[in-house]
């Protein structure tokens, strides 16, 4: 047995301190989860571990042998290996292939393809998997992506494995079989660091939880006698949730109804409505449906069936074209590969959902374009010097203004917001959330989805729960505590 | 955004924008001393003939590029509306329907509604299998010429009558050479589009970044199919003027022409990626292709050394845009 111990480990970001004085230990023969909120520090700490990042103070050790590293190369020959969310495969090899990348066994200048496929086989042999070596990865799923990474990070023998994520983008059957492999891999000397956001999993996976909560660990729980409870208190602490301004009405006109709504597998007898200047939130933990189901809805995917009647009108041919002139807005999860064009301006980019308006009989007026522009500047504070500047000047809680801006200039009945306060900071999202209040003063409605539960419980009229593609209750923000909404999420009793 | 680069020294910045405009004088003032005959009023005209045929179309071409797609075929595609103005036209009035005067008018149309559905044809594949236009059109590039090459039977067609010839190689006022007027007229109606309306706008966002384009609401498919079209259009304008030049149409004509024309447009700073570029650029890089050819035929310098130098030429000008185009991620990165 080993164990890996990170002592008084301190990073400081201009403006931040992403961890203050951390001391962890994780040991071998156990799946060690680590959780946090998004900003608890926890991405950073895992940076430390594998070498991204340097500490500005503290150390690392395994059995009190010091690590010390310069950069990632660094870490991984002393026995760092990750397993990131994001694919590091080369689609166009073979499974044996990327396995062993940059190993081959070679004859001289020729790679000797027999031996490197046994070698390969008996790597997947040793962990109990079967996987057709010679297939091309472009052509596995994701979860036999996953099982490739950690094979793959697996065959340099390393002391420690951090897996990032591995279950986020994962259905529930593929989930399983991914555990079956951590379980095995608990069997070898290595230290196994689990991070993920998907709570419900750590009954099911870990053996031990360590929560960071604002870049400070709160605590390590054996997960054999703990409490959702238990886990949510050490991540939020006593979260002071913010009431939304009380003078905020709903109407009694309904103004977006969906109903019957289904794609299987992401979501399922999805039906609710929503009245004019409402805000509906609708929670639920990453992979429960809720960003496929605001596509559905804005006509960014197709639905098998169900229909969505805006104002009172069905509409049958839901084409995001359609559904903005019908009054509806989207801003996706992804602002930079799908809410905007980075390489053009403010200014372009704050048109290009009212490019109609901006163009009577097709020719731009120039005048009309600036002020569109100018007018989103102005009322949602975007921090520029000039809307001719492009957007990759902007910082990321502007840059999300420019998305809202855009559809505002728009004119919708219902904006739809995915993930709005994602990779911004505080001070932006509470700018966020003031310009969705004033719609709803102005009348127009929003459904928001977000990860972090206490912004719903503080922006929204009422909050919808979803659960692997359904929704299981409803609530009102102040009727439940942050901690009974998790607990809700993820799949537990108030 | 940033007190750094926002208020440095002016003329820096300036340069840095009007970099290929600065070079492009440059050039024309080496020339002006050092050429006999360059600064002449025909040989400067004659410039402006010689590119014609190729700037027609590069205008479309900057469209296109702009918009993410490419067209390699457009070479072919001026072969064929060379052949198909020429054929028809001998057909109908042989066959008596109508004199070659304005039968001839009845061959354009159809040569420019051919060019028409070759772009239609074109972005129906692009948009409907999201196969990338680089090889459709790589394979139409192919298709068209042979059908060039069958229907003149691989020779040249020359069933003219005498005033089409003014089209391509007539003079305004004694002295304007009437392709020019093309070169002009495509441009400006290019550039009206691009910049100021709303299809313009949709162009540059669907370049950028298609998802985010069609999730404002823009219509995606639309914008592809029509700049391919556009760029069709114009290569069978081209194959009627060249047609018109030497009175003839063969499926040899326009060989290698989509070279020039994308090299115009990449010289003229229209980044390949989609979403970036200029239509005063491609005028510039139009303009700079002409300057050199000329310059090294009045140098005598040979054909051979002349792709040489064209070739460089291309390399130098993707360099530069690139350096620009990083310095310029990088400060607006720095800035954040």
């Amino acid at each position: 047995m080993s164990i890996l111990n990170v002592r008084n480990i301190t990073k400081v970001f201009p403006g931040t301190k992403a961890l203050d004085k951390v001391t962890l230990s994780f040991e071998s023969g156990k799946v060690n989860a680590l959780i946090g909120k998004n900003g608890s520090g926890k991405s950073t700490l895992v940076k430390i571990i594998n070498g991204a990042y340097l500490p500005d103070e503290g150390t690392l050790d395994i059995d009190g042998t010091p690590l010390k590293f310069e950069n990632p190369s660094d870490a991984f020959d002393q026995g760092m290996a990750t397993v990131y969310q994001e694919m590091s495969l080369i689609p166009g090899l073979s499974v044996a292939e990327n396995i062993l990348i940059g190993r081959y066994v070679t004859n001289g200048a020729f790679v000797d393809w027999k031996k490197t496929y046994a070698k390969a086989q008996a790597l997947l042999d040793e962990m109990g998997i079967d996987l057709p070596l010679r297939e091309l990865v472009v052509n596995l799923s994701v979860w036999q992506c996953q099982v490739v990474e950690i094979v793959k990070a697996m065959s340099c023998r390393p002391k420690v494995i951090l897996l990032d994520e591995p279950t986020s983008a994962l259905a529930q059957h593929e989930t399983q079989i991914l555990f079956k492999l951590i379980r095995e891999l608990k069997k070898k000397d290595v230290i196994i660091i689990y991070i993920t956001h998907r709570l419900q999993e750590l009954w099911e996976i870990a053996d031990t939880s360590t929560v960071l909560r604002d870049g400070v660990s709160t605590g390590k729980l054996e997960m054999a006698g703990a409490q959702p409870r238990d886990i949510l208190k050490l991540m939020f602490g006593d979260v002071e949730v913010r009431n939304r301004p009380d003078d905020l009405k709903i109407s009694d006109e309904t103004v977006l109804e969906v109903k019957d709504f289904q794609r299987v597998p992401w979501f399922q007898d999805i039906s609710f409505s929503l009245k004019k200047g409402e805000i509906l939130g609708i929670a639920g933990m990453l992979g429960s449906g809720r960003t496929e189901l605001l596509r559905a809805i804005f006509g960014a995917d197709k639905a098998d069936s169900g229909t969505v009647v805006l104002d009172g009108e069905t509409i049958g041919n839901r084409s995001p074209r359609n559904m903005r002139r019908r009054g509806l807005a989207f801003t996706p999860e992804d602002r930079k590969s799908q809410g905007l064009v980075q390489i053009l301006s403010i200014k372009d980019n704050l048109c290009h959902a009212s490019l109609d308006q901006v163009s009577p009989g097709g020719f731009v007026d120039i005048k009309m374009e600036k002020n569109f522009a100018d007018r989103q500047v102005a009322s949602l504070q975007i921090k520029t010097t000039s809307i001719d500047l492009p957007m990759t000047s902007l910082s990321g809680g502007n840059q999300q203004k420019v998305v809202v801006g855009k559809w505002l200039n728009a004119e919708p009945k219902v904006i739809i917001l995915d993930e709005p306060s994602r990779g911004i900071d505080v001070n932006a999202k509470q700018q966020i959330f003031q310009i969705i209040w004033d719609q709803s003063r102005r009348g127009i409605s929003s459904v928001v989805v977000s990860s972090e539960l206490e912004e719903l419980l503080e922006v929204c009229h009422r909050i919808i729960i979803m659960r692997l593609g359904r929704f299981v209750g409803e609530v009102r923000p102040e009727d439940v505590t942050i901690e009974q909404l998790y607990s809700l999420c993820m799949g537990g009793e108030i | 955004m940033k007190p750094a680069a926002g208020k440095t020294f002016n003329l820096s910045r300036f340069s840095k924008k009007y970099m290929l405009e600065l070079i492009l004088s440059f050039i024309v003032i080496v020339l002006v001393v050092t050429a006999p005959g360059f600064f002449t009023l025909p040989n400067i005209l004659n410039i402006f003939r010689n590119v014609a045929l190729a700037g027609v179309i590069s205008f479309g071409m900057t469209m296109t590029i702009i918009g993410g797609e490419i067209d390699l075929s457009v070479g072919s595609s001026i072969a064929l509306s060379a052949v198909l103005t020429a054929t028809i036209t001998g057909a109908l009035s042989k066959a008596g329907i109508m004199p070659m005067e304005s039968a001839v008018f009845v061959a354009m149309a159809c040569a420019l509604v051919v060019g028409f559905l070759i772009g239609l044809f074109n972005g129906f594949i692009r948009t409907k299998f999201n196969i990338p236009s680089f090889i459709i059109t790589l394979a139409m590039l192919n298709v068209v010429y042979g059908s060039a090459a069958l229907i003149s039977k691989g020779f040249p067609v020359t069933t003219l009558p005498d005033w089409y010839n003014w089209i391509g190689a007539g003079q305004l006022f004694g002295i304007f050479p009437v392709p020019a007027i093309w070169l002009l007229m495509s441009f400006a109606i290019v550039f009206v589009i691009m910049n100021l309306t709303k299809f313009g706008r949709e162009v540059y966002a669907v370049g950028g970044n298609p998802e985010s384009a069609r999730l404002s609401g823009i219509n995606v498919t639309f914008v592809k199919i029509t700049i391919l079209v556009a760029v069709q259009v114009l290569a069978a304008i081209s194959g009627i003027i060249l047609s018109a030049q030497v009175m003839s149409g063969s499926s040899t004509f326009g060989r290698g022409y989509e070279m020039d024309v994308i090299s115009a447009v990449i010289i003229g700073g229209t980044s390949f990626n989609g979403g970036i570029g200029k239509v005063w650029g491609t005028m510039i890089g139009i303009v700079f292709l002409g300057v050199i050819n000329n310059g090294m035929t009045l140098f005598g310098v040979g054909d051979f050394e002349k792709y040489i130098v064209r070739g460089l030429l291309i390399l130098f000008a993707v360099l530069l845009n690139t350096i620009q185009l990083q310095s310029l991620q990088k400060a607006a990165k720095k800035d954040r």
